[in-house]
């Protein structure tokens, strides 16, 4: 394939990428079966043959429904429409068209199978309504970074392909490379509540496969929940504790590697290009007009060490096709010191944003939170302490959680503010990890202002602006402020006709 | 460019047209009618299958009264319900904007700029039509949460304001694409 390739006949995927596609089928198919087979393969004493050529048979069929998908998967670049075309299906056939203007991001990815084989996957985000995307799994690396050109030069690319050459980002003016010292800060501070959710289902997850397992080798049922209550009664409590820390950390750590290794950003024409990754390197490229939200937040931790963490949220309105929210429409930046975040919120925003006047939410912000998740549960628990005598020694517990939880409360109340100025709007809100989301109002798709009838007196009202990227809360502020507020952000919508992507 | 700095700006705020004291256009009375019948629809399908139930069923016999009552709670709380959301409605349309009251307990008043307006629908129910009422969807980019629906406009209103809509998408679409020429 010509490196100056321009992509405008209908092409298929790299023919030595087949068996990447290939592999990638079989691979689907088996994870989607992996639990019966496991199954089938414990439940059957007799005949095991049969269950190794239905096996067979299986990849055999995934084989070749791969190798059609690969056949029947072309895509082609409609220069006069604009359009990127992609053609596939097995049986129905399928034409996706996506306009250009709509690509939000272009990723070029490659997992361990590519690297073996040279070739890349390439993934077009899109802010289609009917939030499709395409993936083309195997292209070799100058066409992948060739393609990515076509696709998101589009105004200029007629003057592009004979003034410049093929550019690859390694060409890109570097702004921002976070090194490994940085990263082993960045794990050691951010992600906690992830983590533990994902070690909390991991131990869950554990115990129940043990019993799964046991089950099918027909042990004893005890076995398992004994051997738990033996372990948990030979480390003291204090042991756990400490090595469930460190095994935080360290997953973490290893989070944080594997995903952000070697993060680098820079500047190309008027894109900014991230790649990143420890197995498989990413490699990003989105424009900054298209993000809709900017966000940096910082703990206490990382406020001593100087750094924070930024997240570029483009646009995912359009539900994929099992209705859940499109993923992966963030992008994050980990690690920057102060002086590099004002760097990439200038190349993004095309200014610092400076916080202008301040809006606090009046004090009955504090009643529903302090209902709902003080005195009702302590309500309950106390209810059921008084006539649950096992129960009863744990009482401390709830009065030290009403003094946390109101702690919280508090904070989160001090934290919740709005900065307005003529050209952002900065909301800041938290509670351990203080966050500031950065909009501009030539960002914001729709206003919502909503009262209750109880606050009618106090003039108290709540504010959402609605944007391609999600809502902006604002609640229980003066509601006199808000309809200003309101009036303002409308005037310089209604009046601009800046682009919102 | 704007160059005002930001004292210039809180006196423009106070001239600034205000969305809260334009005067809301109600539903159509008819569109009561219509939310009544929906409503009572749903609750001869519930109580027939709730009189199967206690015809058929032993286990849940001795509960008639129990069931007959709460099924009576239910009726008055929905029409309550829906009276009380009906009586808040309300939308006006402004030369820029689109505006929309609603609200159960909570008064809520989202506003769609014109220019960020993706797409709009008008769609038309069996029984609206017999009232000669339609209703209209506005679409934004802003997913789900920033997305308008305005029943019980009358049909020919709501042509016309879709008219109005569209036209002035394609105007601004083509100011857009001028400027843009021109930069």
């Amino acid at each position: 394939m010509p490196v100056n390739n321009d992509f405008s006949k209908p092409q298929r995927q790299s023919a030595t990428g087949i068996i990447v596609i290939v592999a990638h089928g079989s691979f689907r198919v088996i994870k989607a079966l992996i639990i019966p087979i496991i199954i089938a393969f414990f439940r059957t004493t007799e005949n095991k043959h049969y269950l190794f050529l239905g096996l067979l048979a299986l990849l055999i069929i995934a084989v070749i429904i791969s190798y059609l998908w690969y056949r029947n998967f072309t895509f082609f670049l409609n220069k006069q429409n604009q359009e990127f075309v992609v053609n596939k299906g097995i049986l129905n056939r399928d034409q996706v068209i996506i306009h250009l203007e709509k690509i939000q991001q272009v990723n070029i990815n490659q997992n361990v199978l590519q690297k073996i084989f040279g070739v890349y996957g390439l993934k077009i985000d899109t802010a289609g309504a009917s939030g499709e995307e395409v993936v083309i799994y195997a292209i070799d690396e100058a066409s992948a970074y060739n393609l990515k050109e076509h696709l998101l030069d589009r105004k200029t690319n007629v003057i592009n392909e004979t003034s410049e050459p093929v550019h690859r980002p390694e060409t890109a003016t570097p702004v921002l490379k976070i090194s490994a010292l940085t990263l082993l800060k960045v794990g050691l501070t951010s992600n906690h509540g992830q983590s533990l959710t994902l070690m909390f289902l991991f131990f869950i997850y554990l115990i129940q496969e043990a019993s799964h397992i046991m089950d099918l080798l027909e042990v004893d049922d005890g076995y398992v929940e004994n051997t738990v209550m033996g372990l948990a009664t030979l480390f003291s409590v204090a042991i756990i504790v400490v090595v469930l820390l460190v095994a935080l950390l360290i997953i973490n750590l290893v989070r944080t590697f594997y995903k952000y290794f070697d993060l680098e950003i820079g500047q190309h024409k008027h894109s900014l290009i991230l790649s990143s990754g420890l197995v498989a390197k990413k490699n990003t490229m989105i424009s900054p007009d298209k993000v809709q939200i900017t966000k940096h937040s910082q703990n206490y931790f990382q406020k001593k060490l100087n750094m924070l963490n930024i997240s570029l949220k483009q646009a995912n309105f359009g539900m994929s096709k099992n209705g859940k929210e499109m993923q992966g429409n963030t992008l994050e930046i980990v690690g920057c010191n102060k002086i590099e975040r004002d760097e990439l919120l200038h190349m993004i925003l095309g200014q610092v944003p400076v916080k202008g006047k301040t809006f606090i939410p009046d004090w009955r912000f504090l009643n529903l939170p302090i209902f709902f998740k003080l005195i009702l549960p302590l309500a309950i628990f106390s209810v059921v302490a008084f006539n649950v005598p096992e129960i009863k020694p744990l009482i401390g517990f709830g009065f030290a959680y009403f003094i946390i939880g109101a702690f919280m409360i508090y904070v989160s109340y001090r934290r919740h503010r709005i900065a307005v100025n003529q050209e952002s709007i900065i909301k800041t809100s938290g509670i351990w990890d203080i966050s500031n989301e950065i909009i501009m109002p030539h960002k914001i798709q729709a206003i919502t202002a909503s009262q209750y009838p109880w606050h009618k007196g106090v003039d108290v009202g709540h504010l959402c602006l609605h944007t391609a990227a999600g809502k902006i809360r604002f609640k229980y502020g003066n509601y006199t402020e808000i309809k200003r507020l309101v009036n303002y952000w409308l005037y310089q919508v209604e009046s601009g006709n800046e682009n919102w992507m | 460019m704007l160059t005002e700095n930001f004292t210039n700006d809180a006196i423009d705020i106070d001239s600034l047209p205000k969305y809260q004291e334009i005067v809301l256009k109600k539903p159509h009375v008819s569109y009561w009618k219509v939310i009544c019948i929906n409503l009572i629809i749903c609750f001869l399908l519930l109580g027939i299958i709730a009189a199967f139930l206690l015809v058929f069923n032993d286990e849940i016999k001795p509960y008639l009264i129990a069931v007959v009552s709460a099924y009576i709670m239910l009726l008055i709380c929905f029409f309550v319900v829906f009276w009380a959301s009906f009586r808040k409605r309300g939308y006006a349309i402004r030369t820029q904007d689109v505006i929309y009251k609603d609200g159960i307990i909570a008064e809520s008043t989202t506003i769609v700029p014109l220019n960020r307006i993706q797409h709009i629908e008008l769609n038309e129910g069996v029984l609206s039509r017999m009232f000669k009422l339609g209703s209209l969807q506005i679409f934004t980019a802003g997913g789900v949460s920033g997305h308008l629906r305005i029943g019980g406009i009358p049909i020919d209103e709501a042509k016309s304001i879709r008219d109005l809509i569209l036209n002035k998408l394609d105007s601004t679409e083509s100011v857009e694409t001028e400027t843009n020429a021109g930069e």
